[in-house]
């Protein structure tokens, strides 16, 4: 994966601010976080000088089949719906103790993974705690599984 | 004796250890004439050394035999981190079953979990189907 | 909420927090099950047909002509019910009374042993909610629930928060496999809570741990490393409420339990020791339960028909029996006994007049001269059941159907006799 300098080479670097942030080197940090596309930047997008760079940051990141923002992945064909990254997951025994972080099922939709039809499906994954402010490298949900059915790219 | 014997594929003794594996009991309970079925169970899974002893390549088939009684089902190479020659494993199936002799002392239990086998290659031979076992 | 939830009849877990949405009477979508409870909920894609000598039959006919088959055996067996509900065990008990059978499960030839020490308190036990709230060592021997029991890591054993166990699995519990080889619960447990002993090698390594937890230099004839016993042996004396979870591995390769019930003396002179039978099919153990009280054996009986008196031993137990030719007609319930039986013996079982009830197709189902669908259970009809642990079950019936239920299905026979 690229670097935020990288990144931020290929930006018009004009801190325009049209993106919402005040700076390019902002959007860059956000990009890598994938919480923004390419298709962000407007200037990026609408101008003919940058369309090069545009199509490298878009071809960066494009979305590989069923990632989500913070990177996870589930291997589908491997999970097996034992629930373990259900239960193991910090941030669902924060939002359900009681529920999934009692080995449960969810009792809210605040949770990351439920299984749905036999196989783990990650929604909120912007509150995993490998991404946002207060980065930590939480293997949770990578550990637990018996099949090495998650992955982070 | 004589010729053909000499030109036959090797024979080779192992120790099968049974194993349970969700995917194939999935599948099993969907239906147990389905080609998945048979494609998750009618395996053997080998050390690489014993495959290489075999003179076969991973995924060809091999025939499976235990006093009487045989069957064809696929080798696979286990992909264990540890060695294990002379024990190859067998995922609990009809054809795991089926090499499985009826001598059980008088106690009632057969000897379901690890049982001796010869095996050799069935170069060309398919499968055993799920029907063709009795 | 829990309204809404229903039963897993997948395996003897009967997890009791599913959601489903159906149509048409069939369940479409299903939450918090595993891939194996949602295999057997969704329903097998070939079900089984109504047939007399493999010819399509309606349920009247083919109840009757089941009637008649027992009626004329002398020596009938009943086999099966490890998905059977219990109100169906029952009356599967009043036919082999009635028709003085034989009467076998197959944890004849799995965890009967294991479960029949229990009833018999001659090794303690506990609850999986006991497991959840307090266990904070657990040891799978010879089991590899990641592929038997999907939930049991997360529901009760490692991963859930319980009432003891507030700080969470990497604080509070350890877990321990022994096996024969490195398995996907190994792989959880890590290098360090993972213990390879060879092939029949369990019941040495047993001793092995009972002289580690006396305090004695722990040999083996396959120089397993001693400091690693000890180190497990102090792993297993430290534990508040420790559980070891019985699998078909350590069964098989016991010749006797002896050595079992030496370890659980052992540690529960110096710890807290509890047994968990890790049984397969979603009521085996209420099989157990069912046919002890009516008769004071789990299962291996066979009725005298005059007297209704029960016999127990080896050599009525459904492998010796077949193996033997004691046998002269068969009733198979929830079960499929040719595909699961040793060859030699289930041939046997093909040749003698066969009759077969099930929700799917089965290959017992290809030999059988009856073919009785019923009911799914736990989908199709409710009923009781036992969870490994012992603990009592209701299933519910979700969808309907104009199946009869394993129930209905026994109590025409039993009517028809
Ligand atoms: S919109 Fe584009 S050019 Fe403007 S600040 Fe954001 S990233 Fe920079
Ligand atoms: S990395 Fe941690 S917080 Fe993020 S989804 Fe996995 S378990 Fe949850
Ligand atoms: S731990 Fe792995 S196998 Fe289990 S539900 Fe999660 S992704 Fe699926
Ligand atoms: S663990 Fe067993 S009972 Fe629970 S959902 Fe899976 S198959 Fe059903």
């Amino acid at each position: 994966m690229a670097s935020v300098m990288e990144i931020y080479q290929l930006l018009p670097k004009t801190n325009c601010k049209e993106c919402g942030k005040t700076t390019c080197m902002a959007f860059a940090v956000d990009l890598l976080a994938r919480k923004f596309s390419a298709d962000d930047c407007p200037p990026l997008v609408n101008e003919e000088k940058y369309k090069e760079n545009y199509d490298k940051l878009s071809g960066m990141f494009t979305p590989v089949a069923g990632v989500s923002e913070t990177g996870l992945i589930v291997h589908t064909e491997k999970c097996t719906g034992c629930g373990n990254c259900v239960v193991a997951c910090p941030v669902d025994v924060a939002a359900d103790p009681q529920g999934a972080g009692s080995g449960r099922a969810p009792t809210t939709d605040k949770v990351i993974f439920k299984v749905v039809d036999g196989v783990v499906t990650a929604n909120n994954v912007q509150e995993c705690r490998r991404f946002g402010e207060n980065i930590i490298l939480c293997v949770a949900c990578i550990d637990t599984c018996p099949t090495k059915a998650i992955e982070f790219v | 004796m004589g010729f053909g014997q000499f030109l036959a594929a090797p024979e080779l003794k192992l120790t099968i250890v049974t194993y349970r594996d969700i995917f194939q009991n999935s599948a099993l309970e969907v239906s147990r004439f389905d080609e998945k079925y048979e494609e998750l169970s009618a395996i053997i899974k080998l050390d690489p050394n014993d495959i290489s002893k075999l003179v076969i390549k991973d995924g060809e088939t091999v025939t499976v035999k235990s006093g009487a009684e045989k069957v064809v089902v696929k080798a696979q190479i286990s992909g264990y981190e540890e060695k294990h020659e002379g024990v190859a494993y067998m995922v609990n199936s009809p054809w795991s079953n089926a090499l499985i002799s009826d001598n059980t002392h008088g106690t009632g239990v057969p000897s379901f979990k690890n049982f001796e086998v010869v095996v050799q290659s069935a170069k060309g031979e398919k499968v055993t189907g799920i029907k063709e076992i009795f | 909420m829990t309204d809404n939830y229903y039963v897993c009849p997948g395996c003897a877990l009967l997890c009791d927090d599913i959601e489903v949405e159906t149509e048409d009477n069939k369940i479409t979508k299903m939450y918090t099950a595993c891939m194996k409870g949602v295999a057997r909920m969704k329903g097998c894609s070939s079900p089984l047909e109504c047939t007399v000598e493999q010819e399509a039959a309606d349920v009247d006919a083919s109840i009757e002509k089941a009637a008649a088959i027992l009626k004329d055996a002398k020596n009938p067996l009943i086999f099966g019910h490890g998905n059977s509900s219990s109100e169906a065990q029952k009356v599967a008990i009043e036919i082999a009374k009635r028709t003085g059978a034989y009467i076998d499960d197959t944890s004849s030839f799995c965890q009967g042993p294991i479960i029949e020490a229990i009833l018999q308190e001659k090794l303690k036990t506990c609850t999986l909610d006991d497991v959840r709230d307090k266990a904070d060592v657990t040891v799978f021997w010879g089991a590899d629930p990641a592929n038997s029991h999907p939930r049991h890591l997360s529901r009760y054993s490692y991963f859930p928060r319980g009432k003891e166990r507030q700080r969470g699995w990497e604080e509070d519990r350890t877990l321990i496999t022994v096996d024969i080889r490195k398995s996907d619960t190994s792989e959880i447990a890590g290098n360090s809570g993972f213990f390879q002993i060879p092939i029949k090698g369990d019941a040495e390594f047993m001793n092995a741990l009972v002289d580690g937890l006396s305090s004695k230099v722990p040999k083996t004839s396959f120089n397993f490393d001693k400091k690693k016993i000890l180190e497990l042996s102090n792993t297993l004396k430290k534990a508040k409420f420790g559980v070891i979870g019985v699998g078909l591995g350590l069964l098989y390769s016991l010749e006797e339990l002896e050595p079992l019930f030496a370890l659980m003396d052992k540690l529960n002179s110096v710890s807290n020791f509890h047994i968990i039978p890790m049984v397969g099919q979603y009521n085996m153990r209420g099989f157990n339960h069912n046919l002890f009280e009516e008769t004071g054996y789990i299962n291996r009986v066979k009725f005298d028909i005059e007297s209704g008196q029960a016999k127990h031993g080896a050599e009525y137990s459904v492998v010796e029996a077949l193996k033997e030719r004691s046998v002269d007609a068969a009733l198979v319930i929830g079960s499929d006994p040719l595909s699961s039986l040793p060859l030699p013996v289930a041939r046997y079982l093909a040749d003698i007049p066969l009759i077969d009830i099930d929700p799917c197709q089965n290959l017992t189902a290809t030999k059988a001269n009856v073919t009785i669908p019923c009911a799914l259970g736990g989908v199709e009809s409710g009923g009781t059941a036992v969870r490994m642990d012992g603990v009592e079950i209701e299933l519910k019936q979700i969808v309907e159907t104009d199946k009869l239920s394993d129930k209905e299905v026994l109590t025409r026979i039993m009517e028809a006799l």
